[in-house]
């Protein structure tokens, strides 16, 4: 944890934490007085979920995603805690970049969608053409803006040419130098009923998308085009698929296994919040599934590095896949039932 | 996960360290800052070596002149036409043409410096590729 001084000779702590979009969303919400934690405001926001996009493909490979659409957990958790926010898009990126220089001067933090490949700060094997990295600008400094990245353990410098090129890239989902800043957080948010409101929309994703790439139905799903892609694709091109599905589950800031420890953070939050020993019982139970996804992980891990020579092959990884399926939606339903007994 | 279990093993970060949630002895969730996975880099490995893999196979085309140095510039910065087309602002069937060296050559300055801006290179590199392996093809 850090200190910072924004422009406005306020005091701003940088809080690690695991994915960009709650962590931002969290910080800008503590800015304004309201103590809320990364794992609450991801469950609020309903940051949780599944889909395989087999027809959508990013350098050739189908995208599988743990998470919501980018932008989501910003935006449910912000209107299930009350909070209004002022968004903004630009044509120009001249302008973008001089209103941004504008807030900042004026003592506001802003949040920021960007490009990861155009930061350099990062590690050059993090970089890669993605437009929904979130970060929040402190304020100016020579040559470029002092900004407190979420996914990073201190805030760093970002130069003025890098922070314009990723607020201003192209390719899929275009941020067109979004950013975001609260307009008036509720002194005392009702985070009981947000919370209700978090999980009921949670398990509805989870369980009663009727197309079956989404929530329970999409493991499934790809567990079963695990188990026979080898035969499908050739051994190699298999392991190239399966590398990119675990790519997604633990590298891209999830806080490990998919953003499932995270989603389990919260229901222990949750559990204390409402004195409630079923969701503290779920969160021990979402812990353990998490540990499975690991192991999936680990196992993918053995089959592409000694190259089937193990007896880790295809049909384990996806039937870890199917266990993980099952006991999520033994969970899910258990929480849709659970959640209509608490009360806000 | 307990606190204990988070891999520290030691990898490519760049002194980087990411946040993981594991239970502490209490059986509380809290942050820990991992140095990375080893299960995790097999699978980073495999893309980074795909990526350079592919980056040097063009780089010998454009040596060879089978194809325009654009090309390279372009997957340098992992970029598709379609990408870079919208970011230099010029046609998607244009930038697909530029990307033949004997097109690519014909080009006016005014054209060639839209591909310099929107690809953060020089003039000078953008008509050239390097002349051996480039091991950081990520830089800026």
């Amino acid at each position: 944890m850090d200190m910072e001084i924004t422009a406005g000779g306020k005091p701003f702590v940088h809080h690690h934490s695991a994915h960009c979009e709650s962590g931002v969303t969290s910080a800008l919400f503590r800015e304004k007085g309201v103590e809320i934690s990364e794992p609450m405001i991801f469950g609020i926001g309903s940051g949780i979920f599944f889909g395989h996009l087999f027809f959508v493909k990013m350098v050739g490979l189908p995208i599988t995603t743990f998470r919501g659409l980018p932008g989501s957990v910003f935006k449910k958790a912000g209107k299930r805690l009350g909070a209004k926010f002022i968004t903004k898009r630009f044509r120009n990126p001249q302008k973008g970049m001089d209103e941004l220089r504008q807030l900042l001067k004026e003592g506001k933090i802003v949040g920021l969608t960007t490009n990861i490949y155009w930061l350099s700060y990062f590690p050059n094997r993090f970089r890669f053409q993605f437009n929904g990295h979130n970060l929040i600008a402190l304020r100016e400094i020579e040559g470029g803006f002092r900004v407190s990245d979420p996914v990073l353990e201190h805030p760093v410098d970002c130069l003025t040419d890098d922070l314009e090129r990723a607020r201003f890239a192209h390719g899929p989902l275009e941020p067109h130098g979004f950013m975001y800043y609260p307009a008036s957080v509720p002194k005392n948010p009702d985070i009981k009923k947000a919370c209700i409101k978090g999980m009921k929309d949670t398990c509805n994703m989870m369980l009663r998308i009727p197309i079956p790439i989404f929530g329970i139905r999409g493991m499934r799903f790809l567990a079963k085009r695990i188990i026979a892609s080898p035969q499908k694709l050739g051994f190699d091109e298999a392991c190239r698929h399966l590398a990119n599905i675990v790519r997604m589950q633990e590298e891209i800031g999830t806080g490990g296994a998919g953003f499932r420890f995270m989603y389990a953070a919260f229901l222990q939050e949750a559990a204390e919040l409402f004195g409630s020993d079923d969701l503290k019982r779920l969160s021990q139970e979402m812990t353990a599934i998490g540990d499975i996804w690991r192991e999936f992980a680990v196992v993918s891990a053995r089959i592409v590095k000694q190259r089937g020579n193990s007896e880790d092959n295809f049909s384990k990884a996806g039937g870890l896949m199917l266990i993980c399926a099952g006991r999520e939606e033994a969970l899910f339903r258990e929480l849709h039932i659970v959640v209509r007994k608490l009360k806000a | 996960m307990k606190t204990n279990e988070v891999p520290q093993d030691i990898t490519y970060y760049e002194g980087e360290k990411r946040a993981c949630y594991a239970l502490n002895d209490e059986g509380k969730y809290v942050i820990i800052p991992s140095t990375g996975w080893s299960a995790e880099e097999v699978f980073n490995s495999l893309a980074v070596a795909e990526l350079a893999a592919n980056l040097e196979e063009t780089r010998k085309a454009v040596l060879n002149g089978f194809k325009s140095p654009l090309c390279y510039h372009m997957e340098r910065r992992q970029m598709t036409p379609e990408i870079l087309a919208k970011t230099a602002g010029i046609a998607t069937f244009r930038v697909k043409r530029h990307l033949r060296p004997e097109i690519f050559a014909k080009l006016k300055l005014s054209v060639l410096d839209r591909y310099a801006k929107a690809l953060a290179v020089s003039g000078q590199e953008l008509k050239t590729v390097p002349k051996s392996i480039n091991k950081e093809g990520n830089h800026h």
